[in-house]
């Protein structure tokens, strides 16, 4: 089959079939596989549940107009280290507010024309920073000014209160009014019905609202995990299919090492050994140990491409080894990390969540693993069900964009 | 080709080495103490008397924690370091008790190498405290450890080394003074120090060869070699049982486990593979293939506890109460005859089984799948096919073989995904395995258990990865190994 053949026709109308880039080809090609298109739609959606969590489940309303006249509570608790102490709440958190920003930015760039790769990830990074900046209690040893804590009001208490005394505030709270730490041992292992649209867990807390923030865990912990050991197995890989001699035989070694250790071993094991866990270091350990795919990927790759003319050229004209090695070769190296990115994103969930069921993850964050542990020891069916039909979901819905993608990048499928 | 697999077991060496060095660093740097908590208190109970001060030593040296991890950098301690750890000894600049003991602990791991510099401090420090304590550390810096004091059967030339190194020891701890005892009685004991010293001098001045050897050997790791060359890998920290002869007894457990549901994962997964490679595109393809997908992304446990909460005898749906709820047999298992205890077994093996199954079995059907198509359209089948053979044999004896190719190479990559899996499942399921141990032992720190459950899996693994490349020779004949 030619390449032409493959062409679609709005890109021959438009008069420009060679300006169809090498990604925009993959993109025509991704768009005809239905499922992938379908995953990708829900990935996007379940960031956007992920950022709109407190909207839908949160103990503090939006509006309030009382004594003081009209307030926002919930605005403020959003970055109220009393009540979102974890980062990953308020980089999501931070997304909610900034949204709008966010989406007029990246209309206006689309205007300009420039909403590439490279607009998104300028916004992403920026939001990055900005998360960055919030986050810590101090800069460098200073008090951190957006670091903002306030006393916790219980706006449901008051406002029964009010009640009573006959001069109820207006209130408009999300439709589910409850923090997803929070606890009521009346509660426990409550079956679903009424408000409770997916019962309580042992400590009485809505598995529902667990459910929902346990989204932004999984998410978080698929993209920065990945996001940990794609740089690593891209830097190593790259070395050592470019550089080759004794950087190959010595990364070659590493890899063949790490690839024998049963890698979900090894991560029990230090995820046990670190005291205190945060869920950050169960991010880093799993984007530590995993590297070895993607290092022998990117590495086949650069055996194969250095050699090319392009890259020669490249060396001829006297360019630092760096940037023919990140500059010129690697985007051409990137389409199956890209790949094996998308199910790492899947894996690295189910690693985060096996962990969290075997009762070593983060107990301070609503993970969906742990919720199912419950479920296993109390062997309650919304328990079970929940959590574990919500990793299906997210696991099958990554999996299903990683073969779209692997699919539309082979070219002996491309039709 | 026996000289390949020769070879191969050759090169496994490195490769195991590489890998018990990397589990070994892992384990030791990570923060934390061996033995949990059981070790903290000892710790904390150290501050208190001698008598558990000396069972907390016994403890350190007896798994080798006196050493440094991989390379012996206690070759270069100069004085300025002992000095330091004197001073926190003695309580200076608002050393904390957990100071002290660290500092002391120190100067007794750092041993032999700062008994020079212990001397020196002692003789020449300005400050009587840091003299006495350099005094009371140099009983402790200047024991001389027994040779192999654990070994069975110890020879007669052992015996007697020991028992002068015992002696001298005994008389080093004797050379001590109270931090109140009046000048003449210090001057006194240091004056024997120094005698001491002048006569075993030579022993703290090693050559260089000595040091070389033991910025290697004197270690940790070196130690752990050297016991895993007489196939010792320690006793459990938390027992107290020889490590390897539990892991063997388990391992009975998690093999029969893995082996079962890898033979049955191939045995299902091919004809599957292959039925909807040859109909391809047919409902039954996009159908089998939708339902792969789906097996593939559903997480181990999950699928475990859904098998427990239908199929199990604790199951909400009382007709569905199929099999037992977990363990390896039945509590009366003993009095049953041989044939019945099979049945019993393989009773409580189902479910684990199927749990363990499923997910390399999705992964090698959509292999086998894949690795066919690829095939199936080449030139020799086409050929195959134009002689006229029945399409019978075309696939089964001529494109099956090519196609197992991908499927082959998989076992190497499932052998550590099952592995792995099997903590998991043996949670769950409550069989007494070698995952199921290596948790326990994480939870409680017991290093040489996680050291040698991790080297004998990768170990298996290894294994796996040559099985699978012999396999690769006995498929396609087109690779010969020499």
């Amino acid at each position: 089959m030619s390449a032409a053949q493959e062409l679609p026709l709005e890109a021959l109308e438009a008069g420009a079939p060679d300006r169809l880039s090498y990604w925009a080809l993959v993109r025509v090609q991704f768009g005809k596989n239905r499922p992938a298109v379908w995953g990708l739609w829900s990935v996007v959606g379940l960031f956007v549940l992920a950022t709109a969590a407190p909207l839908i489940a949160m103990d503090k309303p939006f509006l309030w107009i009382g004594e003081e006249g009209l307030e926002s509570p919930l605005l403020g608790a959003l970055f109220n280290r009393l009540i979102f102490e974890n980062g990953v709440d308020i980089f999501f958190n931070l997304l909610l507010v900034l949204s709008p920003l966010y989406l007029l930015a990246a209309v206006a760039l689309r205007r300009a024309g420039r909403f590439g790769v490279r607009g998104a990830g300028a916004l992403v990074a920026a939001h990055l920073a900005l998360t960055t900046l919030v986050v810590p209690e101090t800069w460098f040893g200073l008090e951190n000014p957006l670091h903002h804590e306030a006393p916790v009001v219980d706006y449901r208490a008051r406002q029964v209160e009010l009640e009573k005394a006959g001069e109820p505030a207006t209130a408009l709270f999300p439709p589910r009014r409850i923090h997803y730490r929070e606890t009521d041992p009346e509660r426990s292992v409550q079956p679903p019905g009424g408000s409770l649209w997916l019962g309580t867990d042992v400590e009485g807390r809505d598995v529902f609202v667990r459910m929902l923030y346990g989204t932004r865990i999984s998410l978080t912990i698929g993209v920065v995990a990945v996001g940990i050991y794609v740089w690593i197995g891209v830097v190593l890989g790259a070395l050592a299919g470019y550089l080759g001699g004794w950087w190959d035989v010595i990364i070659s070694r590493l890899i063949e090492v790490m690839i024998c250790i049963p890698s979900f071993f090894l991560i029990l094991t230090l995820v046990a050994l670190v005291e205190d866990r945060s869920i950050f270091q169960v991010m880093v350990i799993i984007g530590v140990t995993s590297w070895t795919g993607v290092a022998r990927l990117v590495r086949a790759e650069f055996l194969q491409q250095r050699e090319l003319e392009y890259a020669l050229a490249a060396r001829a004209l006297g360019l630092p080894r760096w940037r023919v090695i990140f500059r010129h070769i690697l985007p051409n190296a990137l389409g199956p990390v890209l790949v094996s990115a998308t199910f790492g994103v899947a894996s690295a969930i189910l690693i985060e969540s096996s962990l969290a069921f075997l009762g070593l993850g983060d107990p301070s964050v609503p993970s969906w693993g742990e919720t199912l542990n419950v479920g296993r020891l109390e062997m309650k069916y919304w328990l079970i069900f929940a959590p574990g039909l919500a990793i299906f979901f997210v696991v099958s819905v990554f999996n299903l964009v990683g073969e779209g993608l692997r699919d539309a990048l082979d070219p002996k499928l491309r039709t | 080709m026996r000289a390949y697999v020769l070879k191969r077991l050759l090169l496994m060496i490195p490769t195991f080495f590489g890998i018990s060095l990397v589990v070994f660093l892992v384990l030791n740097l990570a923060p934390g103490h061996p033995g949990g908590s059981q070790l903290a208190s000892d710790l904390a109970a150290s501050v208190k008397g001698a008598a558990t001060d000396e069972s907390h030593r016994i403890f350190r040296e007896q798994f080798g924690l006196d050493r440094p991890v991989l390379l012996n950098t206690y070759l270069w301690l100069d004085r300025e370091d002992v000095a330091r750890a004197l001073a926190d000894m003695a309580g200076h600049e608002g050393a904390t008790a957990a100071d002290r003991i660290r500092a002391q602990q120190q100067i007794e791991d750092w041993g032999r190498w700062a008994v020079p510099h212990l001397v020196a401090e002692m003789n020449q420090s300005q400050e009587p405290l840091i003299r006495d304590v350099a005094v009371y550390t140099l009983r402790l810096a200047s024991r001389r450890p027994l040779v192999d004091p654990f070994a069975p059967r110890p020879t007669p030339e052992q015996r007697a080394e020991n028992q002068r190194r015992n002696a001298e020891n005994e008389q080093v701890r004797s050379m001590r003074y109270a931090l109140d005892a009046p000048e003449a009685e210090k001057e006194r004991v240091i004056g024997e120090w120094n005698a001491w010293y002048a006569e075993a001098k030579p022993r703290f001045q090693p050559s260089g060869v000595d040091k070389l050897a033991s910025f290697f050997l004197e270690t940790r790791f070196a130690r752990y070699w050297a016991n895993l060359l007489r196939l010792d890998f320690g006793v459990s920290l938390v027992t107290r049982e020889p490590v390897l002869e539990t892991l063997i007894g388990k391992l009975r457990y998690s093999l029969s486990l893995s082996i079962t549901s890898l033979l049955l994962g191939y045995l299902i997964a091919l004809p599957i593979g292959i039925y909807s490679a040859v109909d391809k595109d047919s409902f039954a393809d996009r159908s089998v293939t939708v339902f792969l997908f789906m097996l593939y992304s559903l997480p181990t446990f999950f699928v475990g506890t859904l098998l427990l909460f239908w199929f199990s005898e604790g199951s909400s749906v009382p007709w569905l109460r199929w099999f037992p709820i977990g363990g390896w047999q039945s509590p009366e298992a003993g009095e049953l005859t041989s044939l019945a205890q099979m049945r019993d077994v393989t009773w409580h093996l189902v479910l684990p089984v199927l749990c363990m199954t499923y997910g390399s079995f999705a992964a090698l059907s959509r292999y086998m799948r894949t690795g066919l198509l690829g095939v199936i359209s080449s030139d020799y089948v086409r050929t195959a096919r134009a002689k006229g053979l029945p399409e019978r044999r075309v696939i089964l004896s001529h494109a099956v073989r090519n196609g197992l190719l991908p499927v082959i190479t998989l076992l190497a990559g499932l052998l550590p995904a099952i592995l792995g899996g099997s903590v998991i499942v043996e949670v769950i399921f409550d069989v007494p395995g070698m995952g199921r141990w290596l948790i326990e032992s994480i939870y409680q720190r017991d290093y040489n258990v996680i050291m040698a459950t991790q080297l004998l899996s990768t170990l298996l693994v290894l294994f796996g990865i040559l099985v699978s490349d012999l396999g690769y020779a006995l498929v396609d004949p087109r690779i010969r190994y020499q």
